[in-house]
């Protein structure tokens, strides 16, 4: 999907661009920005969590219960029977559990990163260097021309100080 | 630059009272030159010192331990009542080193202290290259480095598979995550910086900054789930640090050795490991802010606030360190006071009291805001902490082991050419690895930095 893209020299005019065309009903842009604009856009669309957290979540309880199952597949599978004590004590394989819990915790959160985000991306997308340094901008994908002209339109009024026209949107 | 916005930002470092020199913010893109700069350009004094360090790694650390690989351990100096000796030492000194960074950057990142935000990449490579290192002398340690499988639970000819029971296993578990978690916050937490560096680059340093920024563009998505990954790393991350030198404790305090057995050994280590893991990032802090021109990120600020954080552990590794002396005095057994004795007044308590002045009275003097806030007095003072803690760890291996039950079995450790060879060579793989991460990863967190700045708004 084409759409349009703004370069913006400063921050709120930038957020102010942005809730302008939310005002006028066009699709959701994509805001990038050399820093986290995440507060500030909340202002505008309302608060939204990330579905990482159930990755966390999925990671940490599958950690716990194969941490504590590798311990015991050890202990069965090579049996080591000391000073007549339990082959499968709870106190120390609990902390096998404790670290498995964290490390499988880790590695999900990290899968739940690059599938929510969508990276790694190495298609090319909208883009300008200057926007990682210190200049922020707006890419409002359009259905229709009367959109694209709207779009544009907002965006030049919001002190742009380049707008261009982009095949793909995304 | 106006005054308020130097007031901006000396707020948001936390800065109660302004700074006798004027200080110029910079501005942000100054920030991309700044600290790109560090990685771009490189003088004939870095290859110099890399070269140094190399050479001592390789002739100190790698050619030693090569004898001993061929020798066997028996040409260091461990003999029968002392089998854990410097190797060991140095193991817990490193893994202490190491837990400072990710530790005190999760924790900072949690309670949302933008002092944090110049230092804490630093501070991060540092646990990084701490537990590498630490890992090397464990294989040291191990001696037969060709077995070091048989610790890991993979399936193999013999039938052997790992003693969950055993606290050496503890470790290898909680010593392989730590590794991981610390290896991932720090990737992760540079990725919009890594897209940075792709920006500045041509041919091949581009393509490569292209695969490790996974194509980053900043966008809003990219930032949010960014936000909430980091934060979960930094909740994952944080009891896990705190496990990892339990744990490391537990090599000893689960044996019955007099010396080691004590309960209080957990918190002991935990507190030790933070301690000089902040003195240690008070070092390498010192050493970048004089050397790679940090000059406007790494301010008198994080100096003083990291002074404060010392006197804070300080007082209680002190405190624990006394609790350790009351509980084994106040137990009354003959072992545990014999053991004790030989700490305080046998061969080695001149170490012992060299790491009491070192940990315990020479950061007292940061009491003063005037030597909190003197480069050169803290650079000195974190040195004195490293030396008494590197200390310590050799006291708790060397005084113990050589010293339990009956007398026909207490002997006596000294560290042979070997070892000391070995520990030298310890800090130069360190400072080498360091050496070489500045030049791949931005030293500190561009975007981090400038959420700190004034502001890009028109209206201010």
């Amino acid at each position: 999907m084409g759409g349009v893209m703004g370069i913006f020299q400063y921050e709120d005019d930038l957020l102010r661009s942005v809730q302008r065309l939310k005002d006028a009903g066009l699709p959701r842009p994509i805001v990038v920005s050399p820093v986290p604009l995440e507060h500030e856009l909340e202002h505008i669309y309302g608060p939204r969590k990330s579905p990482v957290r159930r990755f966390s979540l999925a990671g940490g309880l599958t950690g716990a219960v194969a941490g504590f199952a590798l311990a015991v597949a050890c202990a069965l599978v090579f049996v080591l029977p000391t000073a007549g004590r339990a082959v499968i004590p709870f106190p120390p394989f609990l902390v096998i559990s404790y670290e498995m819990t964290i490390l499988m915790g880790v590695l999900f959160t990290l899968i739940g990163f690059h599938v929510v985000s969508g990276l790694p991306a190495w298609q090319d997308h909208p883009y300008d260097e200057r926007l990682n340094v210190d200049r922020f901008g707006v890419i409002v994908p359009c259905e229709s021309d009367a959109q694209r002209s709207e779009a544009e339109r907002l965006i030049r009024e919001g002190g742009a100080e380049d707008v261009r026209e982009v095949e793909d949107a995304s | 630059m106006s005054e308020s916005a130097q007031a901006g930002y000396a707020s948001a470092i936390g800065r109660e009272t302004p700074a006798e020199e004027p200080y110029v913010e910079p501005k942000w893109h100054e920030v991309n030159d700044d600290v790109l700069r560090t990685m771009l350009v490189t003088g004939p004094r870095y290859w110099m010192l890399l070269g140094a360090t190399v050479t001592v790694a390789v002739v100190c650390f790698f050619i030693p331990w090569s004898m001993l690989l061929k020798n066997g351990l028996g040409l260091a100096g461990n003999n029968r009542s002392a089998n854990w000796s410097t190797f060991l030492s140095n193991f817990i000194f490193w893994i202490g080193l190491s837990h400072s960074g990710t530790l005190l950057s999760a924790v900072l990142h949690i309670t949302q202290s933008s002092w944090r935000k110049a230092i804490y990449r630093s501070a991060e490579a540092m646990t990084l290259f701490s537990l590498m290192t630490a890992a090397m002398f464990v294989l040291v340690h191990l001696g037969r480095v060709w077995f070091v499988h048989w610790s890991v639970p993979i399936p193999n000819p013999m039938g052997l598979w790992p003693n969950f029971r055993s606290p050496l296993m503890f470790d290898v578990m909680a010593i392989t995550t730590y590794l991981t978690a610390s290896s991932i916050f720090i990737y992760m937490g540079s990725v919009p910086d890594f897209a940075a560096v792709r920006d500045r680059s041509t041919g091949v340093r581009k393509r490569l900054y292209t695969i490790f920024s996974f194509g980053w563009r900043g966008t809003d998505k990219e930032w949010h789930t960014l936000g909430w990954a980091y934060t979960f790393f930094a909740v994952f991350v944080i009891p896990l640090a705190v496990s990892v030198h339990s744990i490391v404790s537990w090599d000893f305090a689960l044996s019955v050795v007099p010396g080691f057995h004590h309960t209080i050994f957990a918190p002991y280590f935990v507190c030790g490991a933070i301690y000089s893991g902040t003195a240690g990032i008070v070092t390498v802090m010192y050493l970048l802010r004089k050397y790679l021109g940090l000059e406007r990120y790494i301010q008198e600020d994080h100096f003083d606030k990291l002074g404060k954080l010392l006197i804070v552990l300080s007082l209680i590794w002190t405190y624990i360190n006394v609790m350790e002396l009351f509980t084994g005095w106040y137990s009354g057994g003959s072992f545990e006071i014999e053991a004790l004795r030989f700490k305080l007044f046998g061969f080695y308590a001149p170490l012992f009291w060299e790491m009491i002045i070192c940990c315990t009275f020479v950061p007292m003097l940061m009491l003063s805001k005037r030597i909190r806030t003197n480069w050169t007095w803290m650079l000195w003072i974190s040195l004195f902490i490293n030396l008494g803690m590197l200390t310590e760890r050799f006291i708790i291996v060397a005084t113990s082991q050589p010293r339990k039950f009956l007398p026909d079995a207490f002997g006596f450790y000294f560290p042979g050419w070997t070892e000391f060879c070995i520990t030298i060579g310890s800090f130069a793989i360190f400072a080498t690895l360091f050496l070489i991460f500045i030049k791949w990863v931005p030293c500190v967190s561009l975007y981090e930095v400038k959420e700190t700045l004034t502001p890009r708004r028109r209206v201010k």
